[in-house]
């Protein structure tokens, strides 16, 4: 009981969901569908999760994050398919050229105001499929994308579509890896500081923060980030192309931070699941999918401004206060 | 050589006069209550639709009908977007995130609703003045005309608007100093919703014009939208002139980027010109309201 109160909610969340998910390859590994949804859930929470840091925690409007998630995918494809490169470095390659990229992208638009940002990235990710379509010189495969991504390989074994549990368990460490990362970032004096930009630039700079260069430090890492969880993305699915920037996947994303709640870590972890379940109950109504996304990011910024973080907070606090009462009044 | 180069100036002219329309609405509405509308490109898709179902897709009626009707029409939409939506995110904290999330969400339901409802095809608007008269060796399309003298009215009709009249000037109270507005008695969420609604009127009646010599379809908005915004940039936010004269040079920059390079990559050159507009002069060409 002691330990359970020296930790916080937010660790308390993060222990069970990591406690729970490494077990459930255990009861789902014949179904490699379910086994398929799971790996995407934690996609997905890994990319809303760095959107969020940079989006939710630093204040920085940014909706170009699907487009360095997409660079990232591409590098690494690109990469790994023209040269004897093993996938596990185009990974690691997507992710830095990602992050070149959002350092790129940064430096002109970080110094402006909050629309600003919002409509820098917005048009730099409208602006990514021309260029992927326009890019055959360096290989990215035009309008096709690029087919016959190489799986990922540990020592001779080769994962293979077969058995997605090894490519579950890889997931599942990278998105441990970056949610423990995010939490280190948003309990240090970093994170305190571009907190403290978003809540009132004048007063960050009067304590000396430099906002620009902090500014860009997350946006160049979430980027990275971002452009890691892409390179995992092209090598499971083994195929790339310029449709991962339609708007389905964005609103995709865009309902899991939503739903999670901005600026409410680890709340995404949570929604991403919830909503990629919810997205694939909803194939059978396909063009009436986006309609219900959509209507739910509204709904839920209206009347769960938290997000589920927020709601599960006020639950609890109120459950808490109903124990506290009913053990008071039985001591009186 | 010297005929295409005038045609193209003529082509950039018009889509100058459609952009300055668009940018002003966007000004206008993002100057006074700092609303970035993302939904912004969703209403022109929208306010074209809906005249397309009065006049040749349902309806049949004429545009005389029609326009006189639907500006009411969309002023009410806008201002009921604004109240129900947008006003109960006001109060708090982090609204502008907030606001950018609901919007976002927004334009994504109604284009979506869009496709569902009018499919993928794409439609098109009856001409409001079909034919086209000669200047010279010149052929003009007459809605290219009726749509540069349009813009010109516009303008001149907002800067009375904004200097004179008693609503317009309460505009540019708020969008100076929200708090010393509001001290000095002007209702702030009337007003915030009135240029709200402003906005859309805007968008909507440029999109009809538009939408007669352009086809509709479900994300068309998109495009326009991205463009107003770069148009708003480079004048200056909140200032009316800028986003006209700005309006004018980035139409004709266009025509001559669709003429000599290729015109898939119109988008493209705005991103370009975005990012050097905003790293050799952020404040824009002219600074605020003037």
């Amino acid at each position: 009981m002691f330990l359970l109160k020296r930790i916080n909610r937010q660790q308390k969340i993060l222990i069970i969901f990591f406690l729970i998910l490494p077990i459930l390859p255990i009861f789902f590994s014949n179904t490699p569908y379910i086994m398929h949804i799971l790996i995407f859930s934690l996609i997905w929470s890994s990319l809303a999760v760095t959107w969020d840091l940079v989006f939710g925690y630093a204040g920085i409007l940014t909706l170009g994050h699907l487009g360095f998630f997409t660079i990232g995918a591409y590098a690494s494809a690109m990469l790994t398919t023209n040269f004897p490169v093993s996938p596990w470095v185009g990974i690691i390659f997507g992710g830095v050229i990602a992050g070149i990229f959002g350092l790129l992208l940064g430096v002109p638009c970080l110094r402006l105001k909050g629309a600003y940002v919002a409509l820098i990235t917005f048009a730099f990710h409208l602006v990514l499929p021309t260029l992927i379509h326009r890019g055959d010189i360096i290989k990215t495969g035009g309008t096709k994308g690029i087919f016959g991504i190489i799986p990922l390989k540990i020592g001779s074994y080769t994962f293979s579509q077969l058995n997605k549990v090894p490519w579950f368990y890889v997931m599942l460490g990278l998105t441990i890896f970056i949610f423990l990362l995010i939490y280190k970032i948003i309990n240090s004096p970093f994170g305190s500081a571009f907190v403290a930009i978003r809540d009132s630039e004048d007063f960050a700079k009067s304590l000396g923060i430099n906002i620009f260069k902090t500014k860009l430090q997350v946006f160049g890492l979430t980027s990275l980030l971002a452009g890691v969880t892409g390179g995992f993305y092209a090598h499971y699915v083994g195929y790339i192309g310029s449709k991962i920037l339609n708007f389905d996947s964005f609103l995709f994303v865009w309902v899991i931070m939503a739903i999670g709640g901005v600026g409410s870590f680890p709340g995404v972890l949570i929604s991403a699941i919830i909503i990629t379940i919810l997205n694939e109950m909803l194939r059978g109504f396909e063009s009436y999918r986006l309609l219900i996304l959509g209507a739910l990011v509204i709904i839920s910024i209206i009347f769960m401004p938290n997000g589920i973080m927020g709601g599960i907070n006020s639950l609890l606090d109120s459950i808490m206060k109903y124990l506290k009462k009913s053990t008071e009044t039985r001591r009186s | 050589m010297k005929q295409q180069l005038i045609e193209v100036l003529i082509s950039g002219i018009t889509l100058g006069s459609i952009y300055a329309v668009l940018a002003l609405g966007l000004t206008i509405v993002y100057g006074v209550s700092k609303i970035f509308n993302l939904a912004y490109g969703s209403f022109f898709t929208w306010s074209a639709y809906i005249a397309w179902i009065l006049t040749s897709g349902f309806f049949k009626l004429s545009y005389l009908v029609v326009i006189p009707v639907i500006i009411p029409v969309l002023f009410i939409i806008g201002v009921g977007t604004e109240r129900l939506l947008i006003y109960p995110l006001r109060k708090r904290a982090d609204w502008q995130t907030t606001t950018i999330f609901l919007t976002l969400g927004l334009a994504l339901f109604l284009d979506t609703l869009a496709l569902i409802v009018f499919g993928p095809r794409v439609k098109s608007l009856p001409q409001i003045f079909p034919g086209s008269m000669n200047i010279g060796n010149f052929t003009l399309n007459n809605n290219t005309v009726i749509i540069f003298f349009f813009a010109i009215i516009l303008v001149v009709f907002i800067e009375v608007f904004l200097n004179k009249n008693r609503i317009g000037m309460a505009m540019r109270a708020v969008s100076q100093d929200p708090v010393g507005a509001q001290i000095v008695g002007i209702p702030l969420d009337k007003i915030f919703s009135y240029a709200f609604g402003f906005s859309i009127v805007l968008v909507g009646v440029t999109s009809i014009l538009v939408g007669s010599f352009y086809n509709i379809s479900p994300m068309g908005g998109w495009n326009p939208f991205i463009k107003a915004f770069v148009v708003v940039a480079f004048g200056g936010l909140g200032s009316t002139k800028g986003a006209l004269y700005s309006a004018f040079i980035l139409g004709i920059l266009e025509a001559l980027v669709a003429w000599q390079i290729g015109a898939v990559w119109i988008m493209p050159f705005w991103f370009v010109m975005l990012l050097i507009i905003l790293i050799v002069r952020p404040q824009g060409l002219i600074g605020k309201w003037g």
